[in-house]
């Protein structure tokens, strides 16, 4: 795990550094330290938490439903808090506070939503996908619906930018209220690692090896809704981060999730400062986070994909 | 010794479980009875996956109903019909599972547990599997492992349901071998459930007749494993052979085939 953290922590520093002003650490005037420490050092920090987060939520979703292709969004928490955030846009002006709070309690809601809903389908893991999947079409609807009826020269461009994701002009301000569920949801999944594996097995044989498995699968979904919808409330929607840096992790310490839990989080959170710096850096113009974690993320899975059939052929 | 009383479940289209009730004081017990009879659903009542609607389990004069799951998953080990391990896992990590009542879950196993979960390989002779991914074992494999993790888990009551089903001639014969050492050798009380009479007269001493949600006959395998009784549970006529001194069980056959009982359930109907 060390090696990972000495990754993780060389990613971090040489970010730092990485962007449309260059200059040396060894010659750093009052200009060069704002920019360091309130500019970039912030925004390295959201990428790195948001990274863990959305990569501890999708693993722990990967290992709750025992499906290898779940996401952050198989509950509907991020369709439900970009919904939250594009009616806070829509309905006021522009506000980011406003924004954040409404696109952080939209996620927890709909999580709460697909949580009642599965009880009407049946308690096991099945109910809880069907209704994931409904909730987030659902949520995915009325965002639909608000951008058509955004004014589409003024509020339509700022969803529409919103919904493409981005850490441009974080500052300490907003990352210091997002950062305790941020920091809650991944310490929580650290610290729950052990039940994971248990809860992998799927309810039956959780249950016969003595794991209170409604409990645990509550608190779990809980802390990963949490982290989820934070991260959305603070940078928008980040797609494929979550999905692929467990898939990473594997690669590198197996399936166990004593070492696996630690291990995604640190490749979620360098994969998501990657993908920043590339997002700053690439064009002269920031280019949406979104659109670059989706450029980096889909041709990683391909290629775990296929390593993973080359073995099975072999 | 188990003793189970008056036990009732169903699901939420009818009853399943009704008025079970049988007592096993040692060695290996076997549920015996056509598919649907609800061998899998008492085992899984037993276990606490499920939750009886009424009725008594006990173990050694302890109430299992009224455990909690780590307390009663300390007592029971239980290995289930199909395998829930969909990432591959390794057999040590799989087994080291078995551990789990035992481990404080913010810690996870320690040292400890790891020597437990390799003694378990050891006694199965299966070390060598330890690296191996789990999703990659054969169907044999994959049930000695769950054994082995049954093992680890230290239940004073060990429960398999159907452990030889999707396996060739060898390994079914294999796993009755390595859970009748078990019983034998460890003094462990175990129950099974099985769709062969005839591995039930090989391996079981107490054999149990299940049929639409009740036990209907009990006793010693010998004494209950009789064609009538099986033409009774099965609707099959059939015809008990001795070959060296032991029993098997053929299904009886004419010129116009198999003598298939079309009102089968005869008397336990």
């Amino acid at each position: 795990m060390k090696r990972y953290l000495l990754a993780y922590a060389v990613v971090f520093f040489l970010s730092l550094f990485v962007g449309r002003f260059t200059f040396s650490p060894l010659d750093m005037g009052e200009i060069e330290k704002t920019i360091l420490l309130d500019v970039r050092l912030p925004r390295i920090v959201a990428a790195s938490l948001l990274g863990a987060s959305l990569s501890l939520a999708g693993l722990s979703f990967q290992n709750l439903f025992k499906n290898h292709l779940a996401g952050p969004n198989l509950l509907g928490v991020t369709s439900g808090a970009a919904f939250g955030a594009v009616l806070a846009i829509l309905i006021f002006t522009f506000n980011p506070y406003l924004v954040q709070g409404l696109s952080f309690l939209f996620g927890l809601v709909a999580v709460l939503i697909a949580w009642k809903l599965s009880r009407l389908v049946g308690s096991g893991t099945v109910g809880l996908i069907l209704a994931g999947i409904a909730v987030s079409a659902f949520f995915s609807a009325l965002v639909g619906m608000a951008k058509y009826l955004a004014d589409p020269y003024d509020k339509l461009p700022t969803i529409v930018f919103w919904l493409l994701g981005s850490f441009a002009g974080i500052r300490w301000t907003d990352i210091r209220f997002f950062s305790v569920p941020l920091v809650v949801s991944i310490l929580g999944i650290i610290l729950l690692r052990w039940p994971l594996n248990i809860l992998s097995l799927g309810d039956e044989e959780a249950k016969g090896l003595g794991l209170n498995v409604p409990f645990y699968r509550r608190l779990i979904i809980g802390l990963a809704a949490l982290g989820v919808s934070a991260s959305t409330a603070i940078a928008g929607m980040i797609s494929w981060v979550g999905l692929v840096s467990p898939h990473i992790a594997r690669l590198l310490v197996g399936h166990d999730n004593r070492a696996l839990v630690p291990a995604s989080a640190l490749v979620g959170a360098s994969l998501l400062l990657i993908c920043d710096d590339l997002a700053r850096t690439l064009t002269p113009a920031e280019l949406p986070l979104g659109v670059v974690t989706s450029l980096v993320g889909a041709p990683i899975l391909v290629a775990i994909l296929a390593r993973r059939r080359y073995h099975v052929a072999r | 010794m188990l003793l189970v009383e008056g036990l009732e479940f169903s699901y939420q289209n009818g009853k399943v479980l009704e008025g079970v009730g049988f007592s096993l004081e040692s060695g290996i017990g076997c549920l015996l009875g056509p598919n649907g009879a609800g061998k899998s659903t008492l085992i899984k009542c037993i276990a606490g996956v499920l939750q009886p609607t009424a009725g008594r389990i006990e173990l050694n004069g302890a109430s299992l109903l009224s455990m909690g799951f780590r307390e009663r998953s300390k007592l029971v080990s239980y290995a289930p019909q199909e395998f829930g391990i969909s990432f591959p896992y390794t057999v040590f990590e799989v087994v080291l599972m078995g551990r789990n009542p035992h481990v404080n879950p913010l810690e996870g196993p320690g040292e400890d547990d790891e020597e437990k979960a390799w003694k378990a390989l050891e006694a199965l002779g299966i070390t060598d599997l330890a690296e191996k991914p789990f999703t990659n074992l054969s169907g044999g494999q994959k049930r000695l492992i769950l054994i082995a993790r049954a093992l680890a888990q230290e239940g004073e009551l060990l429960l398999f349901d159907e452990p030889t089903s999707f396996l060739d001639f060898r390994n079914q014969h294999l796993v009755l071998s390595v859970i009748g050492g078990l019983a034998k050798d460890l003094g462990k009380l175990v129950l099974v459930s099985l769709h062969d009479p005839n591995q039930a007269l090989l391996f079981c001493d107490t054999v149990f007749l299940m049929r639409e949600g009740k036990v209907v006959a009990s006793g010693r395998a010998e004494d209950v494993v009789t064609g009538e009784n099986l033409e009774a549970l099965y609707g099959v006529g059939v015809r008990l052979i001795e070959v060296d001194g032991l029993r098997f069980v053929v299904p009886e056959k004419d010129e116009t085939g198999l003598n298939l009982n079309s009102s089968c359930g005869g008397r336990y109907r």
